[in-house]
């Protein structure tokens, strides 16, 4: 492209390009061919070898995997149809406690079970009682209503007597054995697992279990043995009564009645229930040969002390319940093994934790000075005549020689003084000023009476031997509806069982009794079920005297107590021997081993 | 099945299966009168599924165990024919399909399934629909696949059921009658296992 001036503007011309020149070369090249003798190998045909594979399969294998529907091994227990069958199709299983009972409360949840005792064998058996409906629910029942909902365990209480034939309820003073033991009859009697029971039981407390059974199982018709021979022969050979109650003394009146009353055979009981049942402790008594006799599939005992003095005396309970199971030579620690399925003791720190407080004081008191006196010269005597006595020097002899200074320690025989009496009424003083009520012990009908006459401003009753059975009751209601009536005196013999006296909040031993047990009965007629304050237990002790030295002995007694029931270490003395007896006023002892008390 | 047997006593069955880590699963089948006393008790020995089983039941074999196994071989050992059976073991439902009779959990007192949270009506929960009854939960088989549960109230109790068998709550409210207000069918079952242990003890 040229660019050419053009005047004063500038014009763009295009003009072809000029044509190429072309030259022309002629290329001849001569080919010849090349020998390489490749041609000849191309022609060749390739060589290919051939492996042969061989490919024989069989035909494909099944595995059989066996699924068995193996036999499944089944036992099967069958029980016999319940007697009482529950109203117009009313269901219980587990129903709400109380939901069927037409009167009374209405039981709270709870599932305590029937267990089986270990000397039931039988699978089936045990397994009859482990598949009973809760307790709760089988009292939930409405002709079983209740009266007060009863603690929880005093339905273990009731668990633990229905499937035994054999068994102590042992728990303390309090707790409601009474009551335990009448539920337990009552379902008994309801299922109709039995259909005569005999309740035995101390005199004085005949009417208390009349009362209890009225109370707790008012369906359940009652009889007591009573009145005339002719009359209780009569009674004894009634059929269809389904609970019976004795007293130990009529038991061994009627024996030979009880022996062969039908026909030549003994009158039969279901169950027999001892109350108190330390009364047949001594083997070789005449209550315990009589009880031993009574036909009975079922044999309980209740007591709150079922050792009393000795391991022995469980042995002789024993004799009742299982004929040969104890034997006096056992270990208490072995002993102790043995009859736990039999027995069943709790005490109120166990159990009835919302119960207020049982306190003590001991009051340990100097003799005055007529009664140091006197009770000085009482000693000396009487240990110069147990030393002149030499060998001739029985038990006996030390027995009273005890008692006598026992005595002392009480009032002094010459002029009455009594430093214990002085105590008690500066206490009683106290007690009678706070409205509140007490209970004085004593071992002597005639300790009492002189404190009766000491003690008359604080309005005493008297409750004791002397008191004929008849008018008990009325003492007991007068005590406890009068308020002027401060303090009731008791001899241990009358007042130390089954008796409620839990609106008194004092208790005083005046003076000890030969072994604790039956001390925590007499104190437990205050601190019990129902109690509305703390239980407060004054126990006189003289200073340097018999008293003193016996308490020693009480202590030992209380360690036995404890080896047997509660597995504690150590077994302490088993009571006290004549050796110890003898010891207490430093003689030498008689009889080595041998029990005295 | 039930043919045969004696019908006259009105009575519940309470079956269960007991797991043992040791010896196996055991059976135990109480059969109660409406008053709560036993009438029968039957109790397998301990059974343990092999190998074979477990592979090729899969996640079906403890409703084959406790159901078809267990729970029909006791049934067939009962005298007495109960008006229903209750369960305390989800599994044992599977022995309504072997059965004519109704048979229900029991879901303890107080407590929740904890699959129960699968209420019907619930949008986000597969296969959830509105109840068919008002009222009526249905709850989920813990593995997902199994049949669906609809639980509802009898008395004090709790029950459930397969879906499938919805009709047997009728038969339970019809068949227990004015009693099932005041039964606790859950208490039986603590007597069932009170009982299988005794037995195994007895047995050694």
């Amino acid at each position: 492209m040229n660019r050419q001036p053009i005047g004063e503007s500038e014009l763009f011309h295009w003009a072809p390009p000029l044509a190429p020149e072309v030259v022309s070369r002629d290329f001849c090249f001569t080919t010849e061919p090349l020998i390489t003798g490749w041609n000849r190998a191309l022609e060749r045909p390739l060589a290919i070898e051939a492996t042969t594979i061989p490919f024989s399969s069989a035909a494909p294998r099944a595995i059989q995997i066996p699924i068995r529907r193996a036999s499944i091994r089944v036992r099967s227990f069958e029980f016999p149809e319940p007697i009482e069958t529950p109203r117009t199709e009313q269901p219980a299983i587990a129903a709400s406690p109380g939901q069927g009972q037409a009167a009374g409360v209405s039981l709270k949840l709870g599932t305590t079970r029937i267990r089986p005792p270990q000397d039931v064998i039988k699978l089936g058996d045990r397994l009859q009682y482990l598949l009973q409906p809760p307790l709760e629910t089988l009292l939930s029942d409405r002709e079983l209503a209740m009266p007060f909902q009863p603690f929880p365990f005093q339905f273990e209480g009731v668990a633990f007597l229905y499937p035994r034939h054999a068994a102590i309820l042992a728990d303390e003073m309090g707790l409601g054995k009474t009551m335990q033991a009448i539920t337990t009859i009552r379902l008994l009697l309801r299922r109709g697992e039995i259909r005569s029971a005999l309740m035995v039981c101390p005199k004085p407390l005949v009417t208390n279990w009349q009362r209890e059974f009225h109370l707790w199982a008012p369906e359940v018709p009652t009889l007591v043995i009573e009145g005339e021979q002719a009359r209780r022969a009569w009674q004894w050979r009634l059929p269809d009564v389904p609970l019976r109650i004795a007293n130990y003394e009529v038991l061994i009146r009627d024996r030979e009645i009880l022996a062969c009353g039908e026909g030549d055979r003994p009158i039969p009981f279901d169950l027999v229930v001892l109350d108190e049942s330390q009364r047949i402790k001594n083997r070789g008594s005449t209550t315990s040969e009589v009880v031993r006799g009574l036909s009975r599939r079922r044999s309980w005992a209740l007591t709150g002390t079922p050792v009393e003095n000795s391991a022995e005396d469980l042995v002789g309970i024993f004799e009742f319940l299982a004929p040969g199971f104890l034997s006096p030579e056992m270990k208490p620690r072995k002993m102790g093994r043995t009859i736990c399925d039999y027995v069943l003791r709790r005490t109120k720190e166990q159990v009835l934790t919302e119960l207020p407080p049982k306190m003590f004081r001991d009051a340990d008191l100097e003799l005055t000075p007529e009664q140091r006196e006197t009770y000085r010269l009482a000693e000396e005597e009487g240990i110069f005549r147990l030393t002149a006595m030499g060998e001739g020097a029985t038990i006996q002899h030390v027995f009273e020689l005890v008692l006598r200074l026992k005595q002392i320690c009480n009032f002094d025989t010459a002029t009455g003084a009594s430093s214990k009496l002085e105590r008690l009424e500066a206490d009683l003083e106290e007690v009678a000023g706070s409205g509140r009520k007490a209970i004085v012990f004593s071992q002597w009908v005639s300790t009492i009476k002189r404190l009766s006459k000491a003690l008359r401003r604080f309005g005493p009753l008297e409750y004791h031997g002397q008191i004929p059975s008849s008018h008990r009751d009325g003492v007991i209601r007068q005590f406890r509806e009068e308020r002027s009536a401060h303090v009731i005196l008791m001899s241990y013999g009358a007042g130390a069982v089954g008796l409620n006296l839990q609106f008194a909040n004092y208790v005083f031993l005046f003076d000890r009794w030969w072994n604790p047990a039956v001390e925590d009965q007499a104190i437990n007629r205050a601190h019990r079920i129902g109690t509305s304050g703390p239980t407060t237990v004054t126990r006189f002790l003289s200073l340097d005297t018999i008293e003193e030295r016996i308490d020693h002995v009480l202590q030992e007694k209380r360690e036995l107590f404890d080896t047997i029931f509660s597995g504690a270490k150590g077994p302490g003395k088993l009571g006290l021997t004549h050796n110890e007896l003898f010891g207490l006023f430093a003689l030498p002892g008689r009889g080595v081993g041998k029990r005295a008390a | 099945m039930e043919s045969g047997k004696n019908t006259s006593k009105p009575a519940i069955g309470f079956l269960t299966v007991i797991d043992h880590p040791q010896h196996g699963l055991f059976g135990g089948y109480l059969v109660l009168n409406l008053a709560g006393r036993p009438l029968e008790f039957h109790c397998t020995a301990p059974i343990k599924p092999n190998r074979a089983q477990h592979i090729l039941y899969g996640p079906t074999l403890e409703s084959f165990l406790y159901g078809e196994q267990i729970g029909s071989t006791l049934l067939g050992h009962a005298k007495t024919s109960p008006l229903v059976v209750c369960t305390d073991r989800e599994p044992v439902l599977s022995l309504r399909d072997l059965v004519d009779l109704p048979v229900a959990l029991v879901l303890p007192p107080g407590e929740s399934l904890p699959n129960e949270t699968c209420q019907a009506g619930k949008p986000d929960l597969p296969g959830a629909g509105k109840p068919d009854v008002p009222g009526v939960l249905r709850v989920d088989p813990p593995h997902g696949r199994g049949p669906r549960l609809i639980t509802f109230e009898l008395g004090r109790n709790r029950l459930a059921l397969s879906q499938q068998k919805s009709d047997d709550r009728k038969r339970f409210s019809e068949r227990l009658g004015e009693a099932a207000s005041a039964l606790d069918l859950w208490e039986p079952f603590t007597r069932i296992r009170e009982a299988i242990e005794e037995a195994q003890q007895a047995a050694r």
